[in-house]
């Protein structure tokens, strides 16, 4: 045990380690944010076509978005990432973290989009009615109405969605990237660290850090949009 | 608006949900000033009925003249503004105080300016005694006050006409009485009205004409009079044996 202690204090005072793991660090991040926001944007409109009213023009569009989520959700993250590297972008030179970013967006696009698809028709059919018995169009019916009565349960399962991403983004090292996982082994393998365990240890609680963050956000956005149940005045 | 004599008239309309036909050919007309009350037994097709008039249901066939105008789906959110809707569920905007509620079609609609909306909408609010809910969330109202707001949420739009589908089914026996005589009121001040209800009695009192629904076709209609005391079809005989 003072052996841990002691390298988890040499791991501190070492620049080159912490500055290892911030790489690393930075990375995850990167491919994370960018993988999102790639994924929330397709996700809505995914979700826009897959719940819009039936129609002549909404058949092939709508196809191809449940096919497109039922590949994505069917098959693993992992072979998604290599498909990726080693067929699409297997051009020499591409940089990694575009096609990383790629690979995990296109992904979190289909989770996502169930999860807005999902919050969007647990709106109550009647508030739609109410808009259109009102003479309203379908988009100020959607924006004003519907739009933030979903978003109230969209929320909660995205948060989690955006935890998912934060912590399969570790898979990249098995492409090579240097990302917070792919650090702490790095450095675990090192002949001075010489342990796996400790920098392991240390990007655990980054990971933890980060996604604990995240949540209290997710829970604060959660409890400010949900002052319409609560019986209380504007 | 040329022709304010016939608000409405429905030739065979047909509703069905896949292979279920609930409408078989409908013919109606509504006046102005009229107040039709839609009777059946449950399955009857009363309530689709109903909705299809704003077109809430799409119907399947048949034709629709509102103003002496065809109603079509191109024309109907123009239409929709003067054929107000109340429901059984109110439907209030969750997210919306009342006040919001009240403005949001007047001003989207840019029927009224927003301090006029407001305006108006205050004095209806104070006219229902609510005046202090101006700011709340539809939540925090109980079911009575919740489609009473619902009523004058459709008055807003001043329509020519107004559909109450079962609009106390889901209240307390106390809270029925304070929306009943909302609408009664209404009435009186020579609003066209069609109504779903199970209440019989208050369908006696303000019906001007009573439609009786069977199976998706109309098989009776007449005075109030003529339906309670000396209705003319069996199965109308069976229905009132019932209920009364």
């Amino acid at each position: 045990m003072d052996n841990f202690f002691a390298k988890i204090s040499e791991l501190f005072s070492t620049p080159e380690y912490i500055d290892s793991l911030l790489h690393g660090f930075l990375l995850t991040l990167q491919i994370s944010y960018f993988a999102l926001l790639i994924g929330i944007f397709l996700g809505t409109i995914i979700a826009l076509i897959d719940t819009a009213k039936p129609s002549r023009w909404m058949i092939v569009p709508k196809l191809i978005c449940r096919v497109y989520v039922g590949i994505i959700r069917g098959t693993p993250m992992a072979l998604q990432l290599f498909i990726m590297f080693f067929v699409i972008f297997a051009i020499k030179g591409f940089p990694s973290i575009i096609i990383a970013i790629i690979a995990f967006g296109l992904n979190s696009a289909a989770y996502a989009a169930e999860v807005i698809r999902g919050g969007i028709l647990s709106v109550d059919t009647g508030q739609t009615e109410a808009g259109l018995a009102l003479g309203l169009s379908r988009f100020t019916i959607f924006t004003k109405i519907v739009a933030p009565q979903a978003i109230k349960n969209i929320i909660p399962a995205l948060g989690n969605e955006i935890i998912t991403v934060i912590k399969e983004t570790a898979i990249v090292s098995m492409v090579g990237m240097y990302d917070l996982n792919m650090a702490a082994k790095d450095i675990g393998s090192g002949q001075n660290m010489a342990s796996y365990i400790v920098p392991m240890f240390v990007a655990a609680l980054f990971y933890l850090a980060t996604i604990y963050l995240i949540s209290f956000i997710v829970k604060r956005i959660e409890k400010s949009l949900r002052r319409s149940d609560l019986r209380v005045e504007k | 608006m040329e022709n304010k004599n016939t608000d409405l008239v429905i030739k065979n309309l047909h509703k069905s949900f896949g292979k279920n036909n609930v409408l078989n050919g409908i013919n109606f007309e509504l006046k102005e000033g009229e107040r039709v009350v839609v009777l059946g037994p449950s399955g009857s097709g009363k309530s689709t009925f109903l909705r299809c008039i704003n077109w809430m249901e799409e119907p399947t066939s048949g034709e629709m003249i509102f103003d002496g105008e065809l109603v079509t789906e191109k024309n109907i959110r123009r239409i929709r503004r003067n054929i107000g809707m109340v429901f059984q569920h109110f439907n209030l905007i969750s997210n919306m105080t009342v006040m919001e509620n009240l403005t949001l079609a007047p001003v989207k609609l840019k029927l009224m300016k927003r301090a006029a909306a407001e305006k108006r909408a205050m004095e209806l609010l104070r006219h229902i005694g609510l005046p202090s809910k101006a700011q709340a969330y539809p939540a925090s109202l109980s079911g009575g006050q919740k489609q009473r707001v619902a009523i004058i949420r459709a008055m807003m739009l001043s329509p020519e006409v107004l559909l109450f589908d079962e609009p106390t089914s889901a209240l307390d026996p106390e809270s029925i009485e304070d929306v009943l005589s909302l609408i009664r009121e209404l009435a009186d001040r020579g609003m066209t009205i069609m109504i779903v209800t199970h209440e019989m009695s208050f369908a006696k009192e303000i019906a001007t004409r009573i439609v009786f629904l069977d199976k998706g076709k109309i098989i009776e209609e007449g005075t109030p009079e003529e339906f309670f005391t000396h209705p003319k079809t069996e199965r109308v005989k069976e229905f009132l044996k019932k209920i009364l």
